[in-house]
């Protein structure tokens, strides 16, 4: 395109920005100032090489604000006003639980390596609220680290009827997504989703320290969209 | 570095995030108040920042679009951006555009726990058949 050429031989516009530059050419410059900004994009923003130069015209006007997602996942419409209540109370008692999750420390293989490293000063789960607990009716996560067999499996169903509600289970790896590795031998259960009910399955083997935090995020984000107290109200 | 020079720093993030109240709702939001040359900008809205005052691991950070609110992912960034996050090359995708081949599909977020998630299918009659009690037994 002929913009997109003239951008590119400035020098200073890159692909991405351009098809940024294209895309958002409809929605915010009005067509007056569309016409004018079509003639000076070719010298006009160049001298003051910024991204967002272009399409705002060089503060001649001000670019309309992007639009704000809520913070909240429950919008409306709400059929009283006690429904409406319960939903921001609903907001806040997700707000308390998932900023504050304490995984049960369930390390069976070398996945735990990498649940510890998770814990260490890098990653740094504490950031997110994410506190190990060594008991399991103080916990409200369970993190199933490394592969289950078949002589674990009883104790790790125990360990979770121990937890109080609500609590989530983190099936972290091959081998507790679904065996894995050691999927046909027969002493290992294939996958802990046959003993727990998971909610977040991370893949790997064994996943990063990374990508187990990227599964608590994941967690975390399912926990902003429980409606206990609306379920409650509803009945 | 001296005292003089960190109460300018603290001058620069109070400027660039938009002031007091601006600093506050960046903080609220991200947990972290930082001040960087913006590098560039990617077509979802995410705005790419790098500043050598911080130690490597930190000095390249990404600003989530106001679109996306609290819900921003690390998968919302675009794999040519995630090269230059993540230090795998030093040019930003502005300076040197990957090739474009025609193969290569549009980036999408992590979809899982929205309404478009992926939900895998089996297309392999089961193995198991379940045993279906006889009815009127008794």
């Amino acid at each position: 395109m002929a913009t997109n050429t003239v951008l590119r031989l400035s020098g200073t516009f890159s692909q991405p920005l351009s098809c940024l530059f294209r895309h958002q050419w409809k929605v915010t410059v009005v067509p007056v100032q569309r016409t004018f900004s079509k003639k000076t994009n070719g010298t006009g923003p160049q001298k003051t090489s910024s991204a967002l130069v272009p399409y705002r015209n060089q503060s001649t006007d001000v670019a309309p604000a992007p639009e704000k997602k809520p913070y909240s996942p429950f919008q409306g419409p709400f059929s009283s006003k006690a429904e409406y209540a319960l939903t921001r109370l609903d907001d806040l008692l997700n707000w308390g639980r998932k900023s504050s999750m304490w995984p049960m420390t369930f390390g069976l293989a070398c996945c735990a390596v990498e649940m510890m490293h998770f814990a260490g000063p890098r990653y740094d789960m504490d950031r997110f609220g994410v506190v190990f607990r060594a008991s399991p009716r103080q916990s409200d996560v369970l993190i199933v680290a490394g592969t289950l067999t078949n002589k674990m499996a009883p104790a790790l169903r125990k360990i979770y009827d121990q937890m109080p509600e609500p609590r989530w289970v983190i099936s972290m790896g091959s081998c507790a997504n679904g065996g894995g590795y050691y999927h046909y031998s027969y002493a290992v259960v294939r996958g802990c989703d046959r003993v727990v009910p998971v909610d977040i399955y991370v893949p790997g083997c064994p996943p990063t320290a990374e990508a187990l935090l990227y599964g608590v995020l994941q967690l975390q984000k399912k926990v902003k969209r429980m409606n206990t107290l609306q379920m409650w109200y509803r009945k | 570095m001296s005292l003089f020079q960190k109460i300018g720093n603290i001058g620069k993030i109070f400027r660039q995030n938009g002031g007091l109240v601006g600093s506050y709702l960046k903080l609220f939001r991200t947990d972290d108040l930082k001040w960087g040359t913006l590098v560039g900008e990617d077509k979802y809205g995410n705005k790419y920042f790098q500043n050598d005052y911080y130690f490597m691991g930190r000095n390249r950070w990404v600003e989530y679009p106001l679109s996306v609110g609290h819900d921003y992912d690390a998968s919302q960034v675009p794999p040519e951006w995630h090269r230059w996050l993540q230090y795998i090359a030093d040019e930003p995708p502005s300076q040197l555009p990957l090739p474009k081949r025609k193969w290569m599909a549009d980036h999408t977020e992590n979809l899982s726990g929205t309404e478009r998630c992926y939900v895998p299918y089996s297309t392999t009659r089961p193995k198991v058949e379940a045993w279906v009690p006889p009815k009127n037994n008794l």
